[in-house]
């Protein structure tokens, strides 16, 4: 990233890409972050991507769309996304806004994230998708 | 955040911890003249005007230029000094701070670490931090009236008394028997003159300007803050900032700029009231606008009726060429919390 | 003993004044009786409270609570004979259980205790009126439906509030357990008894979500065997919070749905399609564990899907 260490850290783990987000972003941090991540999926032609979130204070719709357009725009380059650490509150509250169904995998947390990714590079137990299905994209 | 920023571009602590007190000097200089009740929002976006000033992005530095223009005095010389003055004086408040007070406000107003991942640092709860928070933001302008004013305290009376009257707590006050003090001390009757003109401002309003990407955070974090103070548990917190964050966001995107009013209630029952206004082109079909999935630049159209169902109440008003307005409540648990 | 000698006299004046008066009337009969139990209410009391620990009846109580609790039993007794309206007696009797019932006291003890009352009654009436049969007949005539019916209505309030009380602690229970289970690692079930308001599934929905957190759920088995019927709110709950545990991370699977329940959140739009349901715990729990790799692995075979 170009923007210097602060606000999001992308760091490169064999064949996966893990993106931690450090605090709060506005739309337009979201949207320079989601520039930053996808170049960097083509770049490394990486087939994992990890969106650490824990430190989000809200996910609110804008935020909800920016992750899930990074999943798209990383399907397309061949990776596979997991948005890991979000906290309970704020995932009651993506539920109460009606985004619970996101098609987005999810895991509890970096650890789970990455063998979420590794069950799936080796194609084993697909079925721990949380949504309790393969996102069709 | 932005101490993040100020850490990540200009590197070494004592510049970095010169724009913190910058920040704060002018938070605190322009106190007399703004609202006191938008204080706090106030530091928030000082500070990241202050950092914007020095980002070499020149596009996000010329897109800031106005803000900074508008909370800075012109550099006349006598203005200069005067700035000086305030500075030193809010050194002197700041290291009269414990450290973990003042550790704990900067991490805060400037770094705009949340009071969650405070508490989480501090062992305690959000709101006890919230409180905590207030409680050394009394403190602080005290101290920095009496290091402006040279003044020193003549009885052990007068501090307590003053940062009562600076919290704007009522009972405190009497407690201290803060009226009859102001009587017998005279320092205290003109330092207090500034506190209580602060006070006469409700301290449970916050006014936030809205116009741009970086307000929707700025707002969203204080109303959260401002709802700590009551019995809200961590989910409702999350709920009603992400509430703010949406209908923010709608005041960028579809008037350019407006205010959001965050308002704690008490009557008639305790609750939290926002009020997000804008002098926009207005919304042709508010029906339509509260439907699922129903979006204007290409988002998920969760925005209005995703608030509707994160708040209580929810109410929208709308006049083609005179703007929105957007009002939502969520009260208070009355059992448990 | 000596409350007996004072009072004897009283009592043969009693009887006298008694005979006179109108002796066929029922109402006079039952005004005269109560007049005879106020007068002889230190007496009588006293061997009914002797009978009471005679019978080991209200062990539980000390002698002052016994005295204290008798001496309102007794009064309001009195009253229902005389007024013949059992409401106070039912108010009391209630109030009477709600303190004695933390104390143990049990059913057959508090009816004990009131047919006791009916005998010491019955027999200083037997005592006062014995030189004239036809007179004593009369008396117990009008005596002993109304001593039934009072026994009946404090035993009936005593069973009413215990039960209030049984439930009162079942709720309490309920309340106080956190209703998430670990049952093996990553997996948490979720049983849902009882009727479900919207306040008691948004604690659940809280319960759960820090579980799946502190247990590092990856699997989560929500049972609503338990829970016969939701109303469209609670239903809209129950989706947001297989969302949410999604959100988390955790797979959710549903068991235990009811029709009614099943019918409830189609109408509200609910796709089951995506809702992992299966019919009972048992199943659920093998499908949990499926989920987690404990068995055979299968490819692609998500039942969901």
């Amino acid at each position: 990233m170009n923007g210097g260490p602060a606000l999001v850290s992308i760091l490169r783990q064999g064949s996966n890409l893990i993106a931690s987000v450090h605090t709060a972003l506005d739309d337009s941090q979201l949207v320079r972050f989601e520039h930053d991540l996808v170049e960097q999926i083509g770049e490394h032609r990486s087939q994992g991507v990890i969106i650490d979130v824990a430190a989000l204070d809200v996910i609110d719709s804008f935020a909800a769309l920016t992750l899930r357009r990074i999943a798209e725009m990383a399907r397309l380059s061949g990776a596979r996304t997991v948005i890991v650490g979000i906290p309970p509150d704020v995932a009651f509250t993506m539920a109460r806004l009606g985004m619970g169904t996101a098609e987005v995998p999810t895991a509890l947390d970096l650890e789970e994230g990455l063998r979420l990714l590794a069950e799936h590079a080796t194609g084993s137990h697909p079925t721990h998708s949380p949504s309790g299905a393969e996102p069709d994209w | 955040m932005v101490r993040r920023i100020v850490h990540a571009r200009v590197g070494a602590h004592p510049s970095a911890d010169d724009l913190v007190q910058e920040t704060l000097t002018r938070v605190l200089a322009a106190s007399a003249t703004i609202e006191p009740g938008m204080l706090e929002p106030y530091a928030i976006v000082t500070a990241r005007n202050v950092v914007a000033s020095m980002w070499r992005d020149a596009d996000r530095k010329r897109r800031n230029q106005h803000r900074v223009l508008d909370l800075s005095t012109p550099d006349a010389p006598e203005t200069q000094i005067v700035q000086g003055e305030e500075q030193s004086a809010m050194a002197t408040a700041l290291a009269r701070l414990s450290e973990r007070e003042r550790r704990t406000l900067l991490d805060h107003e400037v770094a705009g670490t949340d009071t969650r991942t405070l508490a989480e640092r501090e062992g305690s709860s959000a709101g006890a931090v919230a409180a905590q928070l207030n409680r050394t933001r009394a403190r602080l302008r005290v101290e920095y009236l009496l290091a402006l004013e040279q003044v020193q305290p003549p009885t052990e009376r007068c501090r307590p008394v003053l940062i009562a009257l600076s919290s704007g707590d009522q009972r405190r006050q009497r407690e201290v028997h803060a009226a009859q003090h102001l009587l017998e001390c005279d320092p205290c009757a003109r330092l207090s003159r500034p506190l209580l003109e602060r006070g006469q401002q409700r301290d449970d309003t916050l006014r936030i300007p809205v116009t741009g990407d970086p307000d929707i955070v700025a707002a969203r974090v204080a109303a959260r803050e401002l709802a700590a103070r009551l019995r809200f548990g961590t989910s409702d917190l999350t709920l009603i900032a992400t509430a703010v964050s949406e209908v923010c966001r709608n005041i960028v995107r579809f008037a350019g700029s407006g205010e959001v009013v965050v308002e704690l209630l008490e009557t008639p029952r305790r609750g939290i009231r926002v009020v997000a206004r804008d002098g926009g082109p207005g919304i042709p079909d508010v029906e339509r606008a509260l439907d699922d999935g129903f979006s204007t630049y290409g988002g998920l159209g969760l925005g209005l009726p995703g608030a509707r169902r994160l708040m209580d109440e929810f109410a929208i008003v709308s006049e083609a060429g005179h703007g929105t307005t957007v009002t939502m409540t969520k009260w208070e648990r009355t059992n448990d919390g | 003993m000596d409350d007996r000698l004072e009072e004897r006299p009283d009592l043969t004046a009693s009887a006298a004044d008694l005979a006179l008066q109108h002796p066929a009337d029922g109402e006079h009969l039952l005004s005269q009786l109560v007049a005879h139990l106020r007068e002889h209410r230190t007496r009588l009391r006293h061997e009914w409270a002797e009978r009471i620990q005679q019978a080991h009846l209200l062990t539980a109580m000390t002698p002052q609570e016994v005295s204290a609790e008798t001496t309102s039993v007794y009064d309001n007794y009195v009253e229902v004979l005389e007024t013949g309206s059992v409401e106070a007696l039912q108010h009391y009797a209630r109030d009477l259980s709600e303190r004695i019932i933390p104390r143990g006291v049990e059913t057959h003890e508090v009816v004990g205790i009131v047919l006791l009352l009916r005998d010491v009654l019955a027999r200083s009436l037997f005592e006062k009126y014995q030189r004239d049969f036809a007179l004593l007949n009369e008396v117990l005539d009008a005596y002993e439906p109304a001593a039934n019916r009072i026994a009946n209505t404090v035993a009936v309030s005593f069973v009413d509030e215990r039960e209030r009380v049984i439930r009162q602690q079942q709720d309490a229970i309920r309340e106080l357990s956190t209703p998430v289970l670990p049952v093996r690692e990553r997996l948490l079930i979720l049983p849902i008894i009882g009727v479900l308001d919207s306040e008691r599934a948004r604690q659940l929905t809280e319960q759960l979500l820090t579980g799946i957190r502190r247990h590092r759920a990856r699997v989560v088995v929500i049972d609503i065997t338990g829970s016969p019927d939701v109303d469209e709110s609670v239903a809209n709950h129950l989706v947001q919070t297989v969302d949410a545990s999604r959100l988390m991370g955790a797979s959710v699977i549903i068991t235990g749905l009811s029709p009614k329940i099943a019918q409830t959140l189609v109408t509200i739009g609910v796709d089951l399609g995506k809702m992992n349901t299966i019919g009972d715990l048992q199943g659920g729990l093998e499908e949990a564990e499926r989920l987690l790799g404990y068995t055979v692995t299968r490819k692609g075979g998500s039942t969901s899907s």
